[in-house]
């Protein structure tokens, strides 16, 4: 029994797939990215400025230098999360617990050289750096299930998240341009460039190997050149085309005209798939002579103009000669994915080629909203880029630091030896670094000068709520379209886009604000990474060379050493992540597209299993053609049947990305054909229809029978839901769980809650579901539920809150302040244990203290008293070790049985507040089998929503209680019994017919009805009732975090009217439109009473002679009025005087709101007089 | 000053190894067999009484 209960590790396999990219982009920060960056941030050199005279006077400076140079090792250790002094473990608990980062030391070393002389390397520590769960520095990686529950663990943890300050928090994905490929954009902010400058550009966004990127636009001019737009530091520069490309390679005028106009053949013109015209030509004409005009003729001149106009810029290059720092621009943000200038020259020429035939629309441009040319940012990749530019600025300031050293004359410092240089080191601390990494996934926010070529500032992170595990699970199937775009008025980005079929999910997706913009991945999806399948680093230079060698074999010809002078629609050219290695012969093509699935789909050859064969077929007037293969990772795939392979043991389940996908012919088994015909015959087939949608929508039962907006809504609901939320309840320390005591696994569900061990953590009830109108309690979808169910347990939840108390935080104060009780007041001791903590069990009703301290300092013993409206019980009490019992976590437990008032929800969108607890004897109950329903819904919930799975539900659900089994409800079930109703040659049955045969062999009606009689009257009730089990989810709104009622209580202090807000105890506005509403039903007196009465009533005293408020005052006469016989003592009348006027004969009280007063003493302040004529008269 | 009366130790179990640990005030806040730091106090002895509906 205990065998069989417990999941192998082999059931979460599928599960850990779904949480794979971000632990995998964080192990390759780990074992490769940090080493990969380091090497590329550039040494800083720092030169003596005493040297000259060093020459002069040897004796009196004893520097004997003239630089040092400063630059990173690549070899980092980033170790794993150990406790403070001791070199023990720290586990993921323990940070949770007591609210701290889970961090592990970050070691670089740091060479320095002086002159010509060894470099000497010196480790340093750049403090503690966050740690991804479940990376390859985690403690708990590779534990099995029964480890991490002895580490305090969930059995399935999966990791992939930080914690910082004990809260949880993910890196949310966010949507990218793809990289290393030109794509056609057309914007209207091109015009405003300058003078002269079209809408029309060319836009790469190119990343070099530590995924640190430079976006380059190259733009059309109205007279035929183009621009290439280069951003450094900040500012765009924008650069003659013609410069560059001379600038690239040394090669003559003639060899650059024939490269551009190597696409215009006038064979081939207006043929289908030709993208130039006659008008290239003189295009490069204009290009040519416009360097010619700048006076520059030679590869040489145009590498030192550059270099002569960049040298500000470029910093440390201050003393090389022009033609080095115009090197170090083409390097550092040009085409930075490339390395040699050949191919960057290349790559220019394409680029113009594109440019020009989006010019002459013989292409049209790239969609940047559609996921076609996306690719996604992973968590370990931002970091990685924050963490470069971190160090590098850490890098530059260390140089400052010297520098300025070195020119104080006085400050005689020996930078010969490494300890004097450490010491002005000290003055830059190392370990900022790792807090800067801190901050960033705390808040979200990056701070940075360069903007890292990203479209945001913050909200790169979100905390990873455990209000129930699908919840938790979305937080890393999500995948933003970027800040950017959500305060956008155009709506063209949230657009559902066909590209994105298989990718993204149609149905999951928040209504509302984030509608479009957060998008949430299929359950096939993956992105690509630097890990195959084995788990080990991909060499990518490897993997091209091999691919390379693959092209060349099957006829293509290598674009390098540079004598290729083709273009489509004959030749095709074939570009290798960004850059283009040869053209094919476009007869070719299609062949070489099949022969490269095939071999990427076999196991053993050296070709990888995600590359991306973008393969653009000619078109009149359509993308532009050409074979795009990308290896690189960070991109979307998902798996398809390649049905042109024979089918060996799975071997053909190919990996595809949205780039190639949408020129390929793919086939669903659930539509037909659809629409293709039988010239282009589909070569791939889906896996299973339901590969489209998120792992939240896969839960849906029979989700292809609902209207698609109540899907929609369920995807919402089933993420606000109380389940089940943790296995590890007992050990956690958040500051809100929602657990659900008493769930039950469905008894329909889908494929997918197997798959992914969703019944680890159930979400709902079976509950006996009858739909009728039934007291009229069930109108406007409240429901009804069976008092006596929710008594046995139906529903019952908890709230737990945990209060974490530290007193060592004395906040500017220097008191120590400690836990400890009063031991001479004793009134509180039935509610505060010696330790002065609560007693663990105890229930505490508010106002009651639970907790004391003791301040040092005053002496005195303080008790806190507990807030809130509702009482709660003490469910741990857990200490802190410190010196002294200053830390705790009390964590409190609310029991939150069902009310009125509290929402619940099917599976399927109809949600629902519980109206009444119906008491059981009162309820209908069945003529055949006495049974009474738990929960009353109204018909009228249907006609409307359609959703028919919920009454599919219900039937399959009572036909499998009858049977003892589980129904499955996988949608689209039809797709895979197509194959065997051609073999069994008999029609197979509807779903309907199976689900009724079912209730028809127990006895039950075909339908699913029953004869109910009336609870109240006992009469049988005229028509057959419809009732069944159905899954219902109790939601985490609930009336007792929300109710607001207020008769009398606090009021402003200023204005006297009563305050708002739910905690404090106010009121909710009758406001201006509700006034409005009163005033049209001419109900006055109501009026009357809100707005004045009970709100701000004031009498106020007014002098009438001169009709002012604020200048009369009342004095209370000194003598008393004798005491008369029999009678209490009597008061003298309050005597109200004017002290304007020095009399108190005009004084009349006037009832009046109390701002009113206010008003007249602002106005006062201001300088103005506010008189009130009085009369008796009305409407006067 | 006030009178002092022999605290009474309140009852704490050990995150790790589950000891129990009696702890009077100014008393380390360790457990005393593993070293262990985090420390939950043992539920009251005393009768709780709640609502069962």
């Amino acid at each position: 029994m205990q065998q069989k209960r417990r999941t192998s590790a082999g059931d979460l396999s599928h599960l850990r797939e779904l949480f794979r990219h971000h632990i995998e982009s964080f192990d390759y920060l780990i074992t490769a990215g940090l080493g990969v960056m380091l090497r590329d941030i550039k040494p800083v050199q720092v030169h003596n400025p005493h040297t000259g005279e060093t020459l002069r006077n040897i004796l009196s400076f004893m520097i004997l230098f003239s630089f040092i140079l400063l630059w990173f090792a690549d070899d980092p250790i980033l170790g794993r999360p150990q406790k403070d002094r001791s070199s023990e473990p720290l586990y993921p608990f323990e940070c949770r617990q007591t609210r701290i980062s889970y961090t592990g030391k970050l070691l670089a070393d740091i060479y320095f050289q002086r002159d010509d002389k060894a470099p000497v390397r010196e480790q340093l520590n750049f403090g503690q750096f966050p740690i991804m769960l479940m990376s390859k520095c985690c403690n708990l990686r590779g534990h099995d299930p029964q480890q991490l529950v002895s580490c305090k663990e969930e059995s399935s943890e999966m990791g992939g998240y930080f914690i910082l300050n004990g809260l949880e928090r993910v890196i949310r994905p966010v949507i990218l341009p793809k990289r290393n490929y030109p794509m056609s954009t057309v914007r209207n902010s091109f015009r405003d460039r300058k003078e002269g400058y079209t809408d029309k550009a060319v836009v790469i966004r190119c990343v070099r190997d530590d995924q640190s990127s430079v976006t380059v636009k190259l733009y059309y001019l109205q007279n035929g050149s183009a621009r290439l737009g280069v951003w450094i530091q900040g500012k765009e520069f924008l650069l003659p085309v013609g410069l560059i490309l001379k600038a690239f390679i040394d090669t003559p005028d003639r060899e650059i005209f024939a490269s551009l106009t190597c696409c215009c053949n006038e064979k081939f013109e207006k043929d289908k798939g030709a993208v130039a015209t006659q008008l290239v030509g003189e295009r490069a004409q204009i290009i040519i002579n416009e360097v010619a005009d700048l006076g520059l003729r030679t590869h040489l001149q145009c590498l030192e103009h550059i270099g002569e106009h960049f040298q500000p810029l470029m910093g440390g290059l201050e003393n090389e000669p022009y033609s080095v720092v115009g090197d170090a621009v083409l390097k550092d943000y040009i085409f930075v994915h490339l390395d040699k200038n050949e191919d960057k020259f290349n790559l220019l020429i394409f680029m113009l080629q594109k440019l020009f035939s989006l010019m002459d629309q013989t292409s049209v441009l790239d969609n940047p909203d559609s996921l076609q040319n996306q690719e996604v940012l992973l968590p370990g990749h931002l970091i990685t880029i924050y963490l470069k530019e971190k160090l590098e600025d850490w890098l530059q300031r260390t140089k400052k630091l010297l520098q300025d050293e070195m020119k104080k004359e006085s400050n005689n410092i020996n930078f010969g030896s490494v300890d004097s240089l450490k010491k002005v080191l000290e003055k830059n601390p190392t370990r900022q670094i790792s807090m800067a990494i801190e901050n960033m996934l705390k808040t979200g926010r990056i701070n940075t000068q360069t903007g890292l070529d990203l479209q945001q500032r913050a909200g790169f992170t979100v905390q990873a709520e455990r209000l129930n595990f699908l919840r938790f699970l979305s937080h890393f199937r999500a995948v933003h379209r970027g800040a950017s775009f959500a305060g956008l008025r155009t709506t063209s980005v949230r657009k559902l886009l066909p590209e994105s079929w298989g990718f993204l999910c149609p149905v999951h997706t928040p209504d509302g604000e984030p509608c479009g913009l957060l998008n949430h991945m299929t359950r096939t999806c993956r992105i690509t990474s630097y890990f195959d399948a084995q788990g080990n680093i991909r060499d990518f230079s490897k993997i091209r060379m091999s691919i390379l060698n693959v092209m060349i074999e099957v006829g293509m010809t290598p674009s390098l050493p540079m004598l290729v002078h083709a273009g489509p629609p004959a030749d095709l050219s074939v570009l290798l992540d960004g850059r283009l290695v040869g053209y094919i012969s476009s007869k070719q093509v299609e062949r070489v597209v099949a022969h490269l699935r095939k071999l990427k789909v076999s196991a053993a050859s050296v070709i990888p299993d995600d590359l991306e064969v973008g393969y653009i077929p000619l078109s009149m007037g359509g993308a532009y053609p050409g074979l795009y293969l990308n290896t690189s990772p960070s991109r979307f795939v998902r798996p398809v049947k390649n049905i042109s392979i024979p089918a060996v043991e799975g071997q053909n389940i190919e990996l595809i990305g949205p780039f190639e996908q949408v020129f390929m012919e793919i086939r669903c088994p659930d539509g037909r054909d659809g629409g293709r015909k039988d010239a282009f015959p589909a070569t791939h087939e889906e896996i299973h229809p339901t590969g489209m949608l998120s792992v939240v929508a896969n839960l849906t039962p029979w989700s292809e029978h609902n209207q698609s907006p109540r899907n929609m809504y369920q995807c919402q609901m089933a993420k606000q839901t109380m389940g089940f939320s943790l296995q590890a309840l007992c050990n956690r320390a958040d500051q809100k769980l929602y657990h659900l005591k008493t769930p039950q696994s469905p008894i329909v569900r889908t494929k997918t809650y197997t798959n992914y061990c969703v019944d680890e953590y159930p979400t709902g009830t079976n509950a006996i579901v009858a739909v009728l109108s039934y007291t009229g309690y069930d109108m406007e979808d409240a429901m009804i539920l069976s008092k006596s169910s929710v008594d046995r347990g139906m529903f019952h939840g908890l709230v737990y809150q945990t209060e974490s108390i530290d007193l060592s935080d004395t906040k500017g104060s220097k008191s120590q302040r400690l836990f400890r009780r009063s031991t001479t007041d004793k009134s509180h001791h039935s509610l505060i244990d010696s330790d002065g903590l609560p007693y663990v069990g105890q229930t505490i009703k508010p106002d009651e203290p639970y907790y004391s301290t003791y301040d040092e300092i005053k002496g005195a013993i303080r008790t806190t008293k507990r807030k809130g409206s509702e009482p709660a019980i003490v469910d741990y009490v857990a200490i802190d070790g410190k010196k002294h019992l200053q830390k705790v976590n009390i964590r409190f437990r609310h029991p939150r049985n069902p009310i009125i008032g509290d929402k619940f929800s099917s599976r399927h969108g109809q949600k629902g507040v519980c109206s009444q607890l119906w008491p059981d004897i009162d309820m209908p109950f069945s003529g055949v089998t006495g049974m009474r329903p738990d929960l009353i819904i109204n018909p009228h919930a249907f006609p409307s929503r359609m959703t028919i799975a919920m009454l599919l539900e219900s039937v399959a659900a009572k036909g499998g209680s009858l049977h003892g089994k589980y129904v499955d409800a996988t949608p689209f079930a039809n797709s895979e019994e197509k194959v065997n109703e051609e073999t069994n040659g008999e029609k197979s049955k509807t779903l309907v017919d199976e689900l009724g045969e079912m209730l028809k062999v127990k006895g039950f009606n075909y339908h699913g009805a029953e004869v109910l009689y009336s609870g109240v009257y006992g009469t049988e009730l005229t028509c057959e009732i419809f009732i069944g089990p159905v899954y219902y989810q109790r939601l985490r709104h609930m009336v007792s975090d929300k109710f607001q009622v207020r008769s009398t209580g606090m009021v402003d202090q200023v204005t006297r009217q009563p305050i708002k807000g739910r905690k404090r105890g106010g009121g909710i506005r009758f406001g201006e439109m509700e006034r409005d509403s009163l005033l049209a039903h001419g109900a006055a007196y109501l009026l009357h009473d809100r707005l004045h009465t009970c709100s701000d009533y004031h009498i106020a005293d007014v002098c009438s002679l001169c009709g002012s408020i604020l200048t009369t005052s009342s004095v209370q006469p000194q003598i008393r009025v004798r005491e008369m016989r029999g009678l209490p003592p009597m008061r003298a009348p309050k005597k109200v005087t004017c002290h304007a006027c020095k009399s108190s004969k005009g004084m009349e009280t006037v009832a009046m709101p109390y701002v009113f007063r206010y008003l007249a003493a602002e106005l006062a302040a201001m300088n103005i007089k506010l008189t009130l004529q009085l009369s008796n008269a009305t409407g006067a | 000053m006030d009178p002092q009366q022999p605290a009474e130790p309140v009852y704490y179990i050990c995150g790790d190894c589950g000891m129990e640990i009696p702890l009077k005030p100014n008393d380390v806040i360790q457990c005393r067999e593993c070293g262990y730091r985090i420390l939950y106090k043992k539920r009251t002895r005393r009768i709780v009484q709640y609502e069962a509906r």
